[in-house]
């Protein structure tokens, strides 16, 4: 007769159809948590003063990581955030849900996860605080959520070589909004294609970069015949990124750095006007976006960040000159071990088409404060981009 | 007949007789040899004696299928062994090959007190990239070992610990139990999680440190170093966040050993000694590590002539001695019970393998006159295939 604890076994087995699952191994367990909220005020110059108190982006990491019988280390990532307040995406957004099977120099990626639609990080107090120039615009969405922006289901395969050079290929399922009726179409099949390659120093070989941090290209693939889109202009919109991140001041008292990300959405042709989000990420367009941040390091830890960012983007095709632009300036001061304090002012400037879509400009003040964590329980073996692994051989 | 005369009798009949081969091989014997600490020879500088000590990261592989990253002297874990006779003036260079600070401490030699290797205390730290000259003469006789004494929680855990033996030409020991051969095993216990979070951290914060120390520039707080004590306490009293207290460089945890070791190695890769009948043998044991052990010999009692190196007024019968942390002891076994002898610590926990019994500091006395007819197995067990004892078990 079984026992309680197998029965629960066999149970478990029955329902997933997966081999037994043993409990004696320990598994890494990583949390990640940041908590962030906002008292934003946006002035606009044909709209209402508003005034917002803003947790969106606030969220939650869970992950759990073991080695395999071989050279491999398999990873399950499970994670949610706060949407934006005026989202279609209800209470909490799981944007994080995938497993990882990686060694040394490859990683297999497959699941919902931040997608290939930038290259680097820049200094805001939000990820999508810049949006339009951070991020090639997912051509299926109705621009209401900006996580369609962001994650998608993918899948995507990394090799690094000589630990520096990533090169990845990756297809996606970016989402489609308004949803329309689940098909074989619609749920999981890639509608994007893409390759990137980075050149990318490690962070813990912080002060062993003299000049260049990162420098990558990114080349993506819409399907617009995917997702239930007619090829009412073509079958594939496409989108090169172009990134570098370069040190100014290498040092660990007064480090100032610069980076900066161009996005060129080669568009359909036959886009004249920008009259919806969908026209807007189709429509041909170049854009880029430059932050210089300094950091003042007292303790071996930040204490104050100044970033300034400056976003211009142009539509070429458009019957109308449309352009956008975008000021950013944020200071960032440590209150103690991972809890910050911030001031953002926001500029966004429209005119031509997107005029008349968002408004000639817009000012955000932002009063913030973010607490982040990362964790780690039952630590049993190195990162790949340890010093140790790095510069002393890597240990499986 | 009495019984010492009956079984050395026996051993001698037995000589004719197959040995076990397995423990007994030309190749079995070398590769037990290479699991003792292997001696330096210094070099003659006028009447002293010069050695060369160098200090690198090395991976050390404890036990088949598992490698960690440590320090090691002369890439050895535990450092080669120095051997002087008492009176003898030594100079040992120290040469640092590593991003981190080091020193060497002298445990239990009457060295000039500049020569002592304490941080900030006798000397500046050993910092990457240069040497120190340590000169003293050798004294007291006696079983003593060096170690590191920068970061000592976990430098020597880390595997930077050595033995250092004084010998007298008149041994006191040997005078009152002749013997020939005698065995250094020096012990210890690492948290391998511990190690590799904490080199790390320490190695990250030293490439920042250095980055300054090349440029001359150098701050008390940063750097956690002050000139006295009411300046450390005048520091906190105007803000400073000493590294203990909410401004953390380091992992939290304290360690917890997960691999116990015997002259780097755990079972069952730990050496054997080797004795036959009639023999007297010298074990020196030394407990380079952070933990106590209880080591007991199965099927004896021994001697314990001498502790701390300096031989005891009057040797002490036992079967099991306590092994602090920092101590020297030095044991006579007498060969008068033929057989193959397990010598281990009897607080078992010490002998598992990141925590699977068995493990860790177990190993073996063997008698190299049994004959091969005491080692057989029964016919049941030889139909599975195992030919003779002892065996190599990793799971009971």
């Amino acid at each position: 007769m079984l026992n309680t604890k197998s029965k629960l076994k066999w149970l478990f087995v029955i329902v997933t159809g997966v081999a037994p699952v043993f409990s004696q191994v320990n598994p890494e367990i990583q949390l990640g948590v940041r908590g962030l909220t906002s008292f934003n005020t946006d002035v606009g110059a044909d709209k209402a003063t508003s005034a917002v108190n803003d947790f969106s982006d606030t969220g939650l990491l869970l992950g759990f990581r073991q080695k395999l019988y071989s050279r491999f280390r398999g990873q399950f990532v499970i994670g949610f955030q706060f949407p934006d307040a005026d989202s279609d995406l209800g209470q909490l957004f799981f944007h994080q849900t995938f497993l990882k099977v990686e060694d040394k120099a490859n990683i297999l990626k497959m699941g919902r996860s931040r997608v290939r639609s930038s290259l680097i990080e820049f200094p805001t107090l939000r990820d999508d605080d810049a949006l339009s120039f951070t991020d090639v615009l997912n051509p299926f969405s109705s621009g209401e959520n900006t996580e369609d922006n962001q994650f998608g289901n993918v899948l995507e395969l990394t090799h690094i070589h000589n630990q520096r050079y990533w090169l990845r290929i990756h297809g996606e399922h970016f989402t489609r909004t308004p949803l329309v009726q689940a098909s074989s179409e619609t749920d999981f099949s890639l509608n994007a294609l893409g390759l990137s390659i980075e050149y990318r120093v490690p962070r813990t070989q912080l002060w062993n970069r003299p000049i260049v941090q990162q420098i990558g290209f990114g080349y993506n693939n819409y399907l617009m015949k995917k997702s239930q889109f007619a090829d009412e202009y073509g079958d594939v919109l496409r989108n090169f990124i172009f990134s570098a991140i370069v040190n100014l001041r290498r040092d660990p008292v007064h480090f100032w750095d610069l980076r900066s990300q161009v996005i060129s959405n080669l568009g359909f042709d036959e886009i004249s006007a920008i009259d919806d989000y969908y026209s807007l990420t189709r429509a041909r367009s170049i854009g880029g976006l430059t932050s210089l941040r300094y950091i003042y390091r007292k303790l071996e830890r930040p204490t104050v960040q100044l970033a300034l960012s400056g976003g211009y983007k142009v539509f070429p095709d458009l019957t109308n000159k449309t352009t956008q632009t975008q000021v950013v300036g944020n200071v960032f001061y440590r209150l103690g071990e991972n809890f910050d304090v911030g001031l953002q002012v926001q500029y966004l400037a429209y005119n031509g088409d997107l005029e008349n879509l968002f408004g000639e400009n817009e000012m955000r003040f932002q009063f913030g404060l973010v607490y982040s964590i990362d964790q780690l329980w039952n630590d049993q073996f190195d990162d790949r981009e340890s010093l140790l692994n790095l510069e002393h051989g890597y240990i499986p | 007949m009495d019984r010492r005369k009956f079984i050395q009798t026996t051993g001698l009949m037995s000589t004719t007789v197959l040995f076990p081969k397995v423990l007994l091989s030309n190749s079995a014997k070398s590769a037990n040899k290479d699991r003792f600490p292997k001696p330096l020879e210094p070099v003659m500088k006028g009447d002293v004696k010069e050695f060369r000590l160098a200090i690198d990261i090395y991976q050390q592989e404890v036990v088949p299928g598992f490698k960690f990253h440590t320090l090691a002297f002369n890439e050895q874990v535990p450092g080669p062994e120095i051997r002087v006779n008492k009176g003898d003036k030594v100079r040992v260079v120290f040469k640092n090959n590593t991003e981190l600070n080091h020193t060497i401490h002298w445990h239990g030699i009457y060295v000039p007190w500049r020569m002592d290797g304490v941080p900030y205390v006798t000397q500046m730290p050993v910092m990457p990239g240069k040497e120190f000259v340590y000169e003293f003469v050798a004294e007291p006789y006696g079983t003593h070992f060096y170690h590191c004494h920068w970061g000592t929680l976990l430098h020597m855990q880390s595997g930077m610990y050595g033995s250092f033996i004084v010998e007298d030409p008149d041994d006191p020991i040997k005078r009152e139990f002749p013997y020939e051969r005698e065995y250094t095993l020096v012990y210890s216990a690492h948290d391998s999680n511990f190690i590799r979070r904490e080199l790390n951290s320490m190695l990250e914060r030293m490439k920042e440190r250095m980055y300054l120390m090349k440029n001359g520039r150098f701050d008390k707080e940063r750097f956690a170093v002050f000139d006295t004590k009411d300046e450390f306490v005048s520091a906190v009293n105007n803000g400073y966040q000493p590294p203990y207290s909410t401004n953390r460089r380091a992992p939290a945890e304290l360690a917890q050993p997960n691999w116990f070791t015997v002259n780097g190695k755990s079972y069952p890769m730990t050496p054997n000694i080797y004795i036959t009948e009639g023999e007297n043998i010298r074990l020196r044991l030394i407990n380079a590590g952070g933990e106590e052990h209880f080591l007991h010999l199965h099927g004896h009692d021994f001697w314990q002539v001498c502790d701390d190196g300096l031989p005891v007024p009057q040797p002490w019968q036992m079967n099991t001695v306590r092994l602090s942390p920092g101590k020297t002891i030095d044991i006579i076994i007498e060969g008068n019970n033929r057989g193959l002898w397990t010598f281990h610590d009897h607080d078992t926990r010490r002998v598992t393998n990141n925590g699977l019994y068995p493990g860790g500091n177990l190993l073996a006395l063997v008698y190299e006159d049994l004959p091969s007819s005491e080692v057989e197995l029964d016919p049941m067990t030889q139909k599975m295939g195992l030919n003779a004892l002892p065996l190599v078990a990793l799971d009971e």
